[in-house]
């Protein structure tokens, strides 16, 4: 008999969503849509104008208008790193990044680096803390720096960075700010009136509950960011330039209304059941599962102490992807293996072979925990492989 | 045994190409044994009904379970035009005892030099 599906690949898209997700999906696409500049008579739900309300007032923006739609991450990254060397045309600014970095900001980066376009610099973590240090950023910042982008939360290791006083540090040497809040908006509080960042990214389909294909950022000032991509607004359609105030400077064309609306959606049900009881709740989970781990001494936890529930583990003498199929065909969980989209961590952390990631959500129960911690320890336990030879 | 589809694949992390087949009846503990002629075998035996890894060199590896009908072949990318026809030889030529290894070797001895050839060029 087939045993439950345990999924453990929430850091990659969250799974399951909650009910009123999938509600709010399908009530967007089975009535009409209302959107102000696109259309009138009915008005049934503003689902551009209500998600904007609801990501700036949980990511606690000043105003709503600072907050940008796109299809994900990797999309929001691209219009603000290619819109920021836009705006600086005729220099070649020295650019920051880590080597926590997703490949959603080292392959923008490297292309532009590649294009003569920017000199990059990437700042090294500390293995003992899973965390890039002030001190670290401020040797590697130059008198030509002009633009960090760093992770918020390390999708391979968890550790959230400490972006207040790195953001500091970057301000006082007059450097735009980019973080990435892939991995950490819907997981942690997250106040972008104290946070010293200039621009904050999100994806809807993880920790914020919602479905893929919406994604966006936080900007604190539109002027430092060349618009990208142009085309219809809604807005002052008579002229044949982009509008330049926001949020139309950057969103050309028709918006992800279904995703939106799960957005909301994802986004209530965090709030009515409560951020630091969800937070607790997979904190101390994947505590559990590091603590089982380490009765067995040939697994190694790449980081003991992660603050999102993501663990990163190798076994000794099987590969990676081994561990994966295994957990999956035995036991029907699903794991990630690999260098999941963030080679630079995996060279210092297990020389580039990759690793196993387990992620919660706040969906997953303890006796799934229970049951992936026995299988990975089972696994362990018979990682002795035998060898045929003819 | 033959193997029926693909139903997945994907470039793999360390540039191989990876391809899930479905054979037309399960995967047997004999069948990964057969394999130790041409490669590398490992086993983990109390995974499942057995866990088996067959590892060629330039060629591919091949891992699955004992009794189960779909396994995961990881193509050395660059030589797989090659080596995708001795794969399905070896599923098609396996008859238990009587599977004819000679011929399977002659086979392969040809195809490792062109695979050599190809990846490091003239030797």
């Amino acid at each position: 008999m087939t045993k439950p599906l345990i999924y453990m690949n929430n850091a990659a898209t969250s799974w399951p969503k909650p009910p009123e997700v999938l509600e709010a999906v399908a009530d967007c696409v089975r009535n009409p849509v209302f959107e102000a500049g696109r259309g009138s008579g009915i008005k049934s739900a503003d689902y551009v104008a209500e998600a904007r309300e609801d990501v700036s007032r949980f990511l606690g923006a000043e105003d709503s208008e600072n907050i940008i739609f796109t299809s994900n991450a990797t999309d929001s990254l691209n219009i603000l790193i290619s819109g920021f060397i836009n705006a600086r045309k005729g220099c070649v600014p020295h650019v920051l990044t880590t080597e926590l970095d997703h490949n959603s900001v080292l392959r923008p980066l490297h292309e532009f680096e590649r294009e003569n376009k920017i000199g990059l610099g990437v700042v090294p973590f500390e293995k003992d803390n899973c965390r890039v240090s002030v001190d670290a950023v401020e040797a590697a910042v130059q008198k030509d720096t002009k633009l960090m982008v760093m992770t918020h939360a390390s999708n391979v290791l968890g550790s959230v960075q400490n972006l207040k006083e790195i953001g500091d540090l970057l301000h006082e040497h007059g450097i735009f700010f980019i973080a990435d809040g892939a991995q950490t908006a819907g997981h942690v509080n997250i106040n972008l009136k104290s946070l010293p960042v200039d621009a904050f990214v999100f994806t809807g389909h993880k920790g914020l509950l919602g479905i893929s294909g919406t994604g966006g950022f936080y900007l604190r000032d539109a002027d430092k960011i060349e618009p990208t991509r142009f085309g219809g607004t809604g807005t002052n359609s008579v002229s044949l330039s982009q509008p330049r105030e926001m949020p139309e400077r950057f969103e050309a064309g028709t918006h992800n209304y279904p995703g939106l609306a799960a957005l909301s959606a994802g986004i209530k049900f965090i709030e009515r059941e409560g951020l630091k009881k969800l937070e607790a709740q997979t904190v101390s989970q994947t505590n559990f599962i590091i603590r089982e781990f380490a009765k067995q001494d040939n697994i190694t936890v790449h980081n003991k102490y992660p603050d999102v529930p993501v663990i990163s583990f190798n076994i000794s003498g099987v590969d990676n992807d081994d561990v994966g199929f295994i957990l999956s065909k035995v036991y029907n969980i699903v794991s990630r293996t690999g260098l999941h989209c963030a080679p630079l961590v995996h060279k210092k952390i297990d020389g580039g072979v990759g690793s196993v990631r387990l992620s919660l959500s706040c969906f997953t129960t303890d006796g799934e925990c229970e049951t992936t911690a026995n299988a990975v320890c089972e696994v362990a336990e018979n990682a002795h492989t035998k060898v045929c030879s003819a | 045994m033959r193997i029926l589809r693909s139903v997945q694949h994907k470039f793999c992390a360390d540039g191989s190409y990876m391809k899930e087949y479905v054979l037309d009846e399960p995967v047997s503990k004999g069948f990964f044994e057969y394999l130790k002629y041409f490669g590398r075998v490992e086993e983990m035996e109390n995974l499942g009904s057995g866990f088996y890894k067959f590892e060629k060199r330039d060629f591919f590896s091949i891992k699955g379970f004992a009794g189960e009908i779909s396994v995961e072949v990881r193509f050395k990318a660059e030589v797989m035009d090659m080596t995708s026809s001795f794969l399905l030889f070896l599923f098609s030529q396996f008859k238990g005892e009587e599977s004819d290894i000679a011929a399977l070797k002659k086979r392969e001895a040809s195809l490792v030099k062109r695979v050599k050839e190809q990846l490091y060029g003239k030797l």
